[in-house]
């Protein structure tokens, strides 16, 4: 049983999604404001295992209240939901933190599959981790590492760890890492990256993922300004080299 | 509608532009007057050439500055309509996959409820669809001209909005303040749906705390007068005309994140002029509270047959 929260400020939507998620078997809050979320959250972190997130509601909005999660260290898997679908605001989402992105109106069965699959991984990062209140432990074959450099990437963890340090990541940061990894010595354009990492059929604001990449520079990088592993290939993208001579 | 940083600095630019522009002529043709001076024809000429382009130049940038705000508004209403129309859809949605996916998991007590949250989104999406339909309408629109009592047509409209916003009797009160019945000639529905959008209004920008006030009464000239009074999140003083505008959002309401389309006003405002009346706000400023007026004229006495 997992402890959701939602926070939507549509009665009726708000409703509906907990009698699903009820009938699920989850544990489900309600919150109609970002602030009352946060509150909820702050008293006991650990109490939330997913948060379902409304971009326009009163007061402060969706995207604050991600980035303001994140800022305190939360890293509870944040499933962000709006009605304006546009690759820019699915970008300014997944910037703000969130874990994954849903247009209104949704597909039940989908909404449903969506937060089983952050669920999962949310369970087995707290695994990793070595918390003990969660029992599901992850699937040995499952476990997904690339190591490069004095660096480790746990897919799985969501993790990654350079030399006794360990980085959190988030799953669209683990996911642009995972890509890289896997074209690694080619030249990615910026569109494909949206395409196959987020999904994303757009060419209007491609320079929204030089801020993802900016952060992966920063854990990976010794100096982020001359990056050695995540080079910039002028008029294209970028490219991923393992081992630079 | 506030606009977008972006935007302000394009406005700027060519604002600027056109005052650089206009002072660089100015200097340029004084030079020019001052070298050629003993020539009165040609001078009188220049001077009237030079008169019409620095107007059309100051036409042209005033033209492209309100150009650039109404985009601006437009973008903001469909902005604002994407979500007042996805949100229904979406409701509606989630209730009739539900019941398809979980069907007999459902109970009966569950299943009227989801029936009745589609029922009322339904009704928002047909409202919405109205609202932008007929803030839309030009010209002739066909018009009922019936007797009604606006304080009958007020109360209706207080119990229909006390029950859809789920308010105690005591947040929306009518006060009376005639004994008379207060009497215009016009069309029901749309005054029924003036009203209700200006108790809408009050409701919606009053926040938590929700204390409106209607009054019904005669005014000055003998007008009908339905007054609603609410103590919510105001008006800033230099906004109390604008808001009237179709799709114009206060800068103020946007940074408060109250939910609308910038329609309702609008469409109060047309629906008084069609009756040949006129609406106003007034306000002490933000946080304290607004007042709407909609005067109409009065219907004539009907003589007693006594």
């Amino acid at each position: 049983m997992s402890r959701l929260l939602i926070v939507e400020d549509e009665a009726h939507i708000a409703s509906g999604l907990r009698f699903n998620l009820e009938a699920d078997g989850h544990n489900v809050t309600l919150k109609d404001n970002g602030e009352a979320a946060l509150d909820e959250i702050e008293a006991d972190p650990s109490q939330v295992d997913l948060v379902v997130l409304d971009v326009m509601l009163p007061g402060m909005d969706g995207f604050t209240v991600a980035a303001r999660m994140r800022a305190k260290g939360w890293l509870t898997p944040i499933l962000m939901l709006t009605a304006r679908g546009r690759a820019e605001d699915v970008l300014r989402g997944f910037e703000a933190g969130a874990d994954d992105y849903l247009p209104k109106p949704f597909d039940l069965s989908i909404l449903i599959a969506r937060i089983n699959a952050l669920l999962r991984r949310h369970s087995w990062h707290i695994a990793g981790r070595g918390a003990t209140h969660t029992p599901a432990p992850p699937p040995p074959e499952a476990r997904d590492r690339f190591g490069f450099a004095d660096k480790i990437v746990d897919f799985d963890a969501q993790e990654l760890q350079v030399g006794m340090t360990k980085y959190p990541l988030t799953l669209m940061e683990a996911n642009l890492l995972r890509y890289l990894v896997q074209h690694e010595g080619k030249a990615i354009s910026r569109k494909n990256m949206l395409e196959d990492v987020w999904n994303l059929r757009e060419d209007t604001d491609t320079r929204a993922i030089d801020h993802f990449i900016a952060r992966l520079r920063k854990y990976i990088e010794k100096e982020p300004s001359r990056p050695r592993h995540v080079l910039t290939v002028r008029g294209v993208g970028y490219k991923f080299i393992a081992n630079p001579r | 509608m506030s606009v977008a940083p972006g935007r302000q600095g394009v406005i700027a630019f060519f604002v600027t532009f056109c005052v650089c522009l206009v002072a660089l002529a100015v200097a340029l043709n004084v030079g020019w007057v001052v070298l050629t001076l003993r020539e009165i024809v040609p001078l009188l000429v220049g001077s009237l050439v030079f008169a019409a382009i620095i107007t059309g130049l100051i036409l042209n940038t005033t033209f492209l500055v309100r150009e650039i705000r109404l985009n601006e508004q437009h973008d903001a209403f469909v902005n604002a309509v994407t979500h007042e129309l996805k949100t229904p859809v979406t409701s509606i949605r989630l209730h009739l996959e539900t019941l398809k996916a979980r069907g007999p998991a459902v109970d009966e007590v569950k299943r009227h409820e989801f029936y009745d949250v589609m029922l009322k989104d339904s009704d928002r999406l047909m409202h919405l669809i109205e609202q932008v339909l007929s803030a839309g309408q030009k010209g002739y629109i066909p018009f009922q001209q019936v007797r009604i009592d606006l304080k009958e047509l007020a109360s209706e409209c207080i119990t229909l909005t006390r029950s859809q916003r789920r308010l105690p009797e005591e947040a929306l009160r009518m006060i009376d303040t005639s004994r008379e019945p207060i009497e215009v000639i016009g069309d029901p529905d749309h005054l029924r749906g003036a009203v209700l959008n200006l108790l809408d209004n009050a409701v919606k920008y009053s926040r938590e705390t929700v204390h409106v006030e209607v009054e019904i009464g005669k005014g000055e000239q003998d007008l009908a007068v339905v007054r609603v009074r609410d103590q919510g999140i105001g008006i800033p003083p230099n906004e109390t005309k604008r808001i009237f505008g179709r799709f114009y959002r206060t800068p103020w309401a946007l940074t408060q994140r109250v939910k609308g389309t910038g329609l309702g006003l609008f469409i109060v405002a047309q629906t008084a002029k069609r009756h040949g009346g006129r609406v106003s706000a007034k306000s002490e400023g933000v946080g304290r509270g607004a007042t709407f007026t909609l005067e109409l004229p009065s219907a004539p006495q009907v003589r007693s047959l006594v």
